[in-house]
């Protein structure tokens, strides 16, 4: 027995290693603007680092297989004769529950509750989607059509809805989407970190993340974060047109 | 050929006969969606009763004795035949023939996709050709396990000659082609492009391509709970002597486990779909934009099809399952652990579906019980991963093509479960849902679970069915070509949905071109590995070196008789003594044929149908 637990059990350190190693230093990541990405990115990387030894067991066992298990089946010769082993189930529902509880609790709940957070917000902005345009309204009234201008270190509430088909307002460099559903009002809270625009990163849009039909693909929208003196001026200075 | 011939006359006038009905009672057009759907109902009617049912069902309902097709012959696999075997290939073929045509679908979006603009096809269409691919391909992963070998397969697995309702049997293969031809016909109409989860209200708003779409996946859905009704009945009660629960071979379990979800939740897909169907034609609001709620129809329509793809990969299991205790000369690991774990994710798999609506705006505090159950399927799905490592354990590995399938599934499949938990994460699955990498995790479970086990099964039960060898080295080579063709074209597009490019979309921003051009490369690799299957398989069919009963030394009841079995596949009645898996035990048989003439050994063969 120990001679197959052995290099099963090195291989599956080594893959381990290789896989943590890989997690640590290759980042697939976008940039973050906001908090909630924080969040998000956070609850990302931690699932990567439990998923490589659960990735890596699979893999030394399919390795140690290949290299140790072989057999010409033209001898017809049959393995041992084990139809389970209690203790090993025994474990392996154990781990494996334990590991689907911690996932629960962490970070499931305390990304759920930090995702969702508290129900205050500095600013309100309407965000209301059409096939295939989005229409943002300020908090002075002011409506824009062409692009969406916000404060950064703000919370800022989005109360979002549409007027024909299910779209989804999201900004992948916030890393958070809610739907617009028509006649209902979704809300979603996101505090930006870094003044910036498209030009800066490709992922400060607003992309609808719903099919909603012929435009879906193209029903996308520039973001522009900017300072809170800005943005007040900014929204004044437009406030006329709406 | 004449009652195709029939089927489809029969068909025609049912249709044309729906129609000119409709218009003669409230006027209007032809192409007007409430006489599409008459038509589509007197068109099914007709398909069916041409095909056979009038002498099937017909003759009965005039006091005549009913009549199936008896015919021996390649003829029986174009008539209306009970017998489980032809109704298996029939599937087979059928579903086979949808899945080349939903990959060369396919192979045209990713030339669209190899760069960002448009370039062969408009935005619009794109959504059209995407819609239906996604559409055949789940068809083809819903039925193509079960409905080719559970039907082939399970009967002789448990000893049985048939299956329990012939007759029924072959109205749910039968209902098959309308639906395809049905799919197939809707650009006639301006086709779908609400994709195949048609979310309501783009789905009660767009082109009438739509109806076609839901009177088709309706009719599917008849012929699901047909096929489950079938298994599960089958195998209750027409096991042999002897085939206790506790001896009943994996797959036979995984097919009962699947025909339990298909028969008892596939009425919730169609429930949407009818009520789809009736806001378009009858007036009714119940999902339309103007106060309708559309957060319904996603509730309706997880709840079916969430469990969906447990009826996709379970079948999966079984087979791997299957044949990876064959050629790991082991017993399988954990038996009666494995079948708990099957009928646990049929318990949970009604309790998740809201996963998909974390971002839907449904009530907050809906995320965490959900949350809670995906998080809880993932102990049973480990269960049969701890089965397949168990057994390969120490096993004596006989490195033929379906266990080099098994395993590019086991690879696959791997991460496709991985990446399952990321989006069972509620903080995770906000950023990440809708984006390509649910597409990437979605192929890797849905084509490493269900389609590359589909593949394993054809390389493990090809020479029971045909009665000939196919090329194992070309075989080989096609399990480890597809499977690293298959990752090639998916991994990148992980990359891409966690930086932010959405899924359905014919056009993309310049950041994801790089990412789009390997996948479309790599996916036209991938497409080129079927070629060498299909040439492979289909030469030898017929010019193969002949396999023998019994070509993979197995102990399941199938490999006990000939290749390919005669007409009620036992010619004495199996008595069933013994585990099936018990391989290392020496020469305990798991069954022996008392009546037969000859050596009742276990290796009870008879060659040619009586």
């Amino acid at each position: 027995m120990r001679k197959t637990w052995l290099p099963v059990g090195l291989l599956w350190v080594a893959y381990t290693i290789l896989l943590v190693v890989l997690v640590r230093y290759v980042n697939v990541l976008p940039n973050q603007w906001a908090e909630e990405a924080h969040v998000v990115d956070e609850a990302f990387m931690l699932l990567m680092y439990l998923g490589s030894p659960v990735m890596a067991m699979i893999l030394a066992v399919m390795t140690w297989g290949v290299i140790a298990w072989r057999s010409d089946g033209a001898e017809r010769e049959d393995g041992p004769n084990h139809h389970t082993n209690r203790a090993v189930v025994t474990t392996w529902l154990v781990l494996t529950s334990a590991l689907a509880i911690g996932v629960v609790i962490n970070p499931g709940f305390v990304g759920l509750a930090e995702i969702r957070g508290e129900p205050s917000s500095d600013y309100v902005i309407g965000i209301e989607a059409s096939q295939f345009f989005w229409e943002i309204t300020y908090p002075n009234g002011a409506t824009a059509f062409d692009e969406l201008v916000i404060p950064a270190h703000k919370r800022v509430r989005y109360d979002v809805n549409s007027t024909d088909v299910v779209h989804s307002f999201w900004i992948p460099a916030f890393r958070v989407k809610i739907d617009a559903v028509p006649g209902l009002t979704t809300q979603l809270y996101i505090t930006a970190t870094n003044v910036g625009t498209l030009e800066d990163d490709h992922n400060l849009r607003i992309q609808c993340a719903e099919l909603c039909g012929a435009g879906h693909a193209s029903m996308a929208l520039p973001v522009r974060v900017v300072s809170d003196a800005e943005w007040t001026e900014y929204i004044a200075s437009i406030a006329g047109s709406g | 050929m004449k009652y195709l011939i029939r089927a489809v006359i029969f068909g025609f006038v049912g249709y044309v006969a729906g129609v000119a009905l409709t218009l003669a009672i409230r006027g209007g057009h032809p192409t007007d969606e409430v006489a599409v759907v008459i038509g589509f109902i007197f068109a099914l009617t007709g398909w069916l009763a041409g095909i056979g049912g009038l002498e099937a069902f017909g003759r009965q309902w005039i006091g005549k004795t009913p009549q199936l097709s008896e015919d021996v012959t390649w003829r029986r696999y174009f008539q209306f035949s009970g017998d489980h075997k032809v109704i298996g290939i029939q599937y087979g073929v059928t579903l086979f023939v949808v899945l080349l045509i939903g990959g060369v679908i396919s192979m045209i979006m990713r030339v669209e996709l190899a760069a960002p603009g448009m370039s062969i096809v408009s935005l619009d269409e794109f959504n059209k050709l995407m819609s239906m691919h996604g559409i055949l391909m789940v068809a083809v992963a819903v039925a193509g396990i079960i409905g080719a070998f559970g039907n082939y397969i399970i009967p002789i697995q448990i000893g049985a000659a048939d299956m329990a309702f012939p007759r029924i049997n072959a109205v749910s293969f039968w209902l098959v082609p309308p639906v395809a031809i049905g799919l197939l016909c809707a650009p006639l109409l301006g086709s779908f492009d609400a994709g195949w989860t048609s979310y309501a209200p783009l789905s009660v708003v767009n082109d009438s391509g739509q109806i076609l779409f839901n009177m088709a996946i309706i009719t599917f859905g008849l012929s699901s709970i047909l096929g489950g009704l079938n298994i599960i009945v089958t195998v209750i009660t027409m096991r042999a002597p002897g085939m206790t629960w506790g001896r009943l071979p994996i797959f036979t379990w995984a097919g009962f486990a699947t025909a339990i979800l298909s028969f008892s939740i596939t009425q919730f897909l169609a429930g949407s779909l009818v009520l789809v169907t009736m806001d378009r034609v009858a007036g009714t609001n119940f999902f339309g934009p103007d106060g309708g709620t559309s957060l319904l129809y996603q509730h309706i329509f997880w709840f079916y099809s969430h469990p969906a793809v447990y009826i996709m990969v379970l079948p999966g299991f079984g087979v791997i399952l299957e044949l990876v205790t064959t050629f790991a000369r082991k017993p399988l690991f954990a038996y009666k652990a494995t079948v708990g774990a099957l009928f646990a994710i049929v318990g949970l798999s009604v309790s998740v579906w809201a996963h998909h609506m974390f971002t839907s705006g449904m009530a907050n505090f809906l995320h965490g019980p959900f949350m809670i159950m995906t998080e809880a399927i993932s102990i049973p799905t480990g269960v049969i991963f701890l089965a397949i490592i168990g057994t390969l354990w120490q096993g004596k590995l006989w490195f033929r093509t379906p266990l080099v399938m098994a395993f590019g599934w086991l690879f696959t499949f791997m991460i496709g479960g991985i990446t399952g938990i990321f989006l069972a994460d509620v903080a995770v699955d906000i950023h990440l849902h809708d984006t390509y990498f649910v597409v990437a995790h979605f192929h890797y479970t849905i084509v490493g679970g269900a389609i590359f086990a589909l593949l394993a099964a054809f390389f493990y039960w090809f020479p029971k069915i045909t009665g000939r060898m196919y090329n194992d080295t070309l075989g080989k080579v096609f399990a480890i070509w597809v499977t690293i063709a298959f990752n090639l074209t998916f991994m990148p597009l992980f990359w891409a949905g966690i930086n932010g490019m959405n899924r359905r979309v014919g056009d993309y921003p310049d950041a994801y071109a790089n990412a789009n051009r390997f996948a479309s490369i790599a996916a036209f690799f991938l497409g080129a590995s079927f070629l060498l299957f299909v040439g492979n398989m289909v030469w030898s069919a017929f010019k193969g070196p002949k396999a023998g009963a019994n070509p993979w030394n197995a102990r399941t009841l199938e490999w006990q008789i000939s290749s390919p079995p005669s007409h009620h596949n036992f010619l004495s009645q199996p008595v069933v003594v013994g585990h099936p898996y018990d391989y290392g035990a020496g020469d305990a048989p798991h069954v022996v044929f008392p009546d037969a003439e000859g050596p009742a050994d276990g290796t009870h063969t008879e060659e040619g149908p009586v």
